[in-house]
């Protein structure tokens, strides 16, 4: 029986060659689609699982709080982990991590020269017992447990010693500190949060053989005995913050309060809290999860369409295997048959397929899909599974509709599939829906990234090159300034904290002086050339002067120190920008700020968050990097010879320049990968829905070629013709609109409800989204009818 | 073996009942071969569904032996068809994609029929029809005549004890018509009750039977005797 099921299936499949076509098309677009979100999916499902006991394993968090703001953090003090083995009985052990990649890049020299490195850490001693990665030498429990030594991962010890092998025992330094290899670990999987090349062992540093509660630097993870309860072990670290942190929190105003989280879910956690590896957005996962689906449901759609469609062509056939005696089961079994057919046939296609676009798509989305798992046991259980689900949703409702014919109606092709035609038709409605919603979105993604690159920033970053230079350099950075300067490739140099497009030091201004009130403000740690440099537009007061005292040159906490600040720490205190020069505030290590200018507000963090209160000041030893405005001209050869003046001054290391709107642009790429998958995807909906379009108008322009020949005959136009075909359908598409505009709406208010600066709604992403689906279909059904319309009619007629 | 009582089929139209059938008595014995004439329109086709279970959409009583047709549950009616009746079609109504033998196979798999037994019975109506060498072609491939004979060896491929036929000959040519009434006539020698719904007064001379139709009523009911 089956043997028979499946030799009609392919002679059927074989002779409707369009119809076939059309849905083994469109089935593989949206398996594949479909596939590699699940292994998206997966991927960043599936992060920090690898560990023996992960279920045991939690990151220790903390949480400042005073006057009702709180901050939440990852970051802990060195003191945690090791009081915490000590006293706490439910710890089996635990580990610190000091990430340096933060603070800046390590110099890496293993007897080639100096090397810039980004993926630096420290790690106690502990670190391999709570991460139980594969040494591929060396002793884990001791790697990492005395001064001076380093564990690299596979990559990095072919990199720098050729073979993983001979690394060990081998000696490295790292910004001149000599090292010795003492273990080479197997690269850190892509699923695993932690991502480094290089682990020093934490006593190198001065914290690790005497830790203290201040400063909260390090990540703290802890592993837990098995069977005792986290949150019996979370009480317990209020005793912690009470024992030794309460008399030093109570005198500066603070609260502060350690929370768990399990290492699982540190990946699609809170996002805010900062981790060593970015995280992803939660409900970036849910709306890919819901992409995934919905391609797959319009990919089954097409089939559905199509193949009830078709039944009116193949009632014939099904009426006479009735009157030959088939059962319903037996019909049912034979249509089902061909569409899990069809469906395994575009299964092995969209493995193919997948090999084939898998780097691309790892590229874009930054996740490397490992098809491996698409042949595992449990990849190729669900697969089998998909394919008789697929099957069977697919083949069902046709065969349902075929196999209840009434034979003599069917043989005598009386049927009308008016039964059929609205569950057709809502399915169309469904899948324009669909593809226009999708595009949508797309369009309201685009237009607030199209916002954020555009949008006056309230400072220049055209031209403007950031410059990472090393803590020790800064003794001869001055004149490194003045010979760029003299070299002519730079027009302004100043040196700050880091680039404006995020400046995160946060500082505390407290009532005394002029101003009455306390509240938090970002601290921008400059020199006297910033407000040139990236061109700050001052409202009132002056920018700062070659006589400005420095922030290390201040004797004590009340000599007279000038700042600048922005428009919003104005308001908060009350005054407007005129009002606030020469006012005298306290902003903590110095009682005697003297507002010396007033600048207008500028994004100096993410559109996510709105302009908050700044303060600018002379700081220059905090600094990290010298932003450097390029004059006008070729920006290369400038490069060219700024880079020539680096190369004298400070051979050791390389010149990396990062352009800052470069740079600020990379901030959205969460964004612009969302932009980028949504509109993929909504091209691959809109692509298969139009195919099934294209199949169903086939079929009705079959069905009616000998009405379109006798409109012909009476002297019809093509365009006649089409809007006749058209006409049908456009109202389906109408409906499919407004539900896709609702739809619009609702996605546009929540997305951008993240962005505290928001472009302005428009009807733009829905008149165009809506346009070019409707030109689309137009498009598509005036082919299609065109080809009816060719006909003879002479011979159309003859053969009714 | 087949008795009709009071069989009435009507169109419910807007402003009044269209009668196809009314008033059908009819008896037919088992060994019988019928021949139901009549011009278009008498319902014949209509008759013929009706007796071959093709249709339910009537008033009156069916009898089939003992058993009223017409209180059956589907499942007995189901299989009742499917152990009892073989249809002919005038339009043959191959399917398409299935070849010769395939075609002949068809009801035998609805059937259940083991493989081998599927295999002996073909043989046995290929070669009966002289059509071993063409069991691997397409309907398409073969002339009229011949697609009406897989008909034929479609239809009896069951063993079915009641061969209904509309119009077997409609679309042949006389001699291919003829080839096709021995056929039957031998089928009704070996015992199979057939009805046959037909145009040509020749074709009645095949049969035992002839039954004139006119709007919807038997109009004449005769006995054909062979000279």
């Amino acid at each position: 029986m089956w043997k028979n099921y499946l030799k009609v299936s392919i002679r059927n499949l074989q002779k409707r060659k369009l119809y076939t076509g059309i849905n083994l098309l469109g089935l593989t677009i949206a398996i594949v689609s479909f596939l590699a979100i699940c292994l998206y999916i997966n991927h960043e499902w599936s992060y920090d699982k690898m560990y023996a006991d992960y279920n045991r394993i939690y990151r220790l968090n903390q949480e400042f709080r005073s006057e009702g703001e709180a901050q939440l953090v990852s970051s802990t003090p060195s003191s945690l982990i090791p009081t915490l083995i000590d006293e706490v009985p439910e710890v089996e052990t635990g580990t610190l991590i000091f990430d340096l990649s933060i603070f800046s890049t390590v110099m890496v020299d293993a007897g080639q020269g100096n090397q810039e490195e980004k993926k630096f850490a420290y790690a106690d001693e502990n670190f391999f017992n709570v991460f139980d990665f594969n040494l591929l030498s060396g002793d884990p429990k001791k790697a990492l447990s005395e001064p001076n030594q380093i564990v690299l991962t596979q990559t990095t010890a072919e990199r720098y010693f050729g073979n993983a092998a001979s690394a060990t025992g081998k000696s490295i330094k790292i910004d001149s500190k000599e090292y010795e290899v003492t273990g080479v670990v197997e690269d850190f999987p892509s699923n695993s949060h932690i991502d480094f090349d290089f682990l020093g062992s934490f006593k190198t540093h001065r914290h690790g053989t005497s830790p203290e509660w201040s400063p909260s630097n390090y990540y703290t993870y802890v592993k837990l005995k098995s069977g005792s309860d986290p949150q019996i072990f979370e009480g317990k670290l209020e005793q912690i913050v009470d024992k030794y942190l309460g008399k030093d929190l109570a005198e500066y105003g603070y609260e502060t309060a350690f929370f768990i989280q399990p290492v699982t879910q540190i990946h699609l956690g809170d996002q805010t809290l900062g981790s060593i590896k970015p995280g992803a957005d939660i409900r970036y996962i849910y709306i890919f999860g819901i992409v995934a689906l919905l391609l797959i449901a319009i990919g089954i759609i097409n089939y559905v369409n199509l193949a009830t469609a078709e039944a009116t062509e193949r009632n014939k056939e099904v009426g006479l295997r009735k009157a030959m005696g088939a059962g319903r089961g037996q019909l049912f079994g034979q249509f089902v048959s061909e569409s899990m057919l069809l469906t395994l046939a575009s299964t092995l296609l969209s493995i193919l397929v997948l090999y084939l676009v898998s780097v691309k798509f790892s590229s874009l989305s930054g996740v490397p899909l490992d098809l491996s798992l698409v042949f595992s046991p449990l990849g190729i259980t669900l697969l089998i599974a998909f394919i008789v689900l697929i099957g069977v949703l697919a083949g069902l409702y046709p065969s349902l509709i075929l196999s209840s014919m009434e034979p003599i109606k069917a043989l005598a092709n009386k049927t009308k599939m008016g039964g059929g035609a609205w569950v057709r038709k809502s399915l169309v409605v469904f899948q324009f829906f669909v593809s226009m919603g999708l595009l949508i979105s797309t369009f309201v993604v685009k237009s607030q990234l199209d916002y954020m690159k555009e949008v006056n920033l309230g400072y220049d970053k055209e031209h403007l090159v950031s410059l990472s230079y090393h803590y020790n350099m800064r003794n001869g950075i001055e004149s490194i300034k003045n010979e760029m300067l003299r070299s002519g490739g730079a027009s302004a140099i100043a040196r700050a904290a880091d680039m404006p497009i995020h400046i995160k030091a946060g500082y505390r201004v407290f009532p005394g002086g002029d101003n009455q009130r306390e509240f938090m403000i970002t601290g921008y740690s400059v020199d006297k050339d910033i407000i040139q440099t990236i061109d700050l537009e001052l409202l009132a007061g002056s920018s700062f002067s070659e006589t400005d005292i420095n922030r290390q040159d201040l004797e004590d906490a009340n000599q007279r120190f000038p700042v600048i600040i922005n428009e919003s720490s104005a308001k908060e205190m009350g005054w407007t920008a005129e009002e606030a020069v020469g006012k005298i505030i306290n902003i903590g290590f110095n009682q005697n700020s003297e507002i010396k200018g007033v600048v207008k507000d500028f994004y100096f963090n993410s559109l996510h968050h709105q302009v908050g209160p700044l303060v600018i000041f002379n700081d220059p030893d905090q600094s990290n990097v010298l932003l450097v405005k390029l004059p006008a001209g070729d920006p290369a050869a400038h490069l060219a010879s700024l880079e020539n003046v680096w190369k004298e001054m400070v051979p050791e290391r390389p010149f990396n320049p990062v352009f800052v709107d470069q740079a600020y642009n990379q901030m959205y790429s969460s964004e612009q990968k969302a932009g980028w998958i949504f509109g993929l995807f909504s091209g691959i909906a809109i692509f298969i829905a139009c195919m099934g379009l294209f199949g169903l108008v086939s079929y009705v322009a079959l069905r009616r070629t000998r009405e379109i020949s006798i409109r012909k005959v009476l002297g019809a136009t093509q365009g006649n013709v089409v809007s006749v075909l058209a006409a049908d359908f456009l109202k389906l598409l109408g409906f499919s609109a407004v539900m896709a505009i609702g739809f619009g709406i609702w996605f546009s208010n929540n997305w951008l409800q993240d962005f505290a600066n928001q472009t302005k709604p428009s009807v733009w992403p829905y008149l165009i989204a809506i346009g070019l689906v409707f030109i689309l279909a137009i498009a598509t059904i005036a082919y299609r009818s065109w080809k009816v319309y060719s006909l003879n009619p002479a011979k159309t007629l003859k053969s009714d | 073996m087949i008795q009709l009582k009071e069989i009435d089929k009507f169109i419910e139209s807007r402003f009044q009942r269209i009668f196809i059938l009314k008033g059908i008595n009819l008896t037919i014995n088992e060994g019988e071969f019928v021949t139901l004439m009549g011009p278009s329109g008498a319902g014949k086709s209509t008759l013929l569904n009706i007796l071959g279970l093709l249709d339910e959409d009537y008033s009156g009583e069916y009898w089939f032996g003992d058993k009223n047709i017409t209180k059956m549950r589907d499942r007995e009616r189901s299989s009742l068809h499917k152990s009892e009746f073989g249809y002919i079609f005038q339009a043959y109504h191959l399917i398409d994609e299935l070849t010769v033998y395939e075609n002949i196979e068809t009801p035998l798999l609805y059937r259940n029929v083991s493989s081998n037994e599927r295999k002996s019975i073909i043989a046995d109506l290929l070669d009966r029809f002289n059509m071993v060498a063409k069991k691997d072609l397409f309907p398409a491939q073969l002339s009229g005549g011949q697609q009406q004979l897989v008909g034929i060896a479609r239809a009896i491929a069951g063993k079915p004890r009641i061969l209904l036929a509309d119009e077997p000959t409609g679309n042949l040519h006389s001699g291919q018509a003829k080839e096709i009434m021995e056929v039957f006539q031998e089928l009704h020698k070996e015992g199979t009750t057939i009805v046959q719904a037909t145009h040509a007064r020749e074709n009645a001379d095949y049969g035992t039977r002839l039954i004139q139709m006119l709007d919807g009523k038997i109009d004449q009911d005769e006995v054909i005797t062979h000279v």
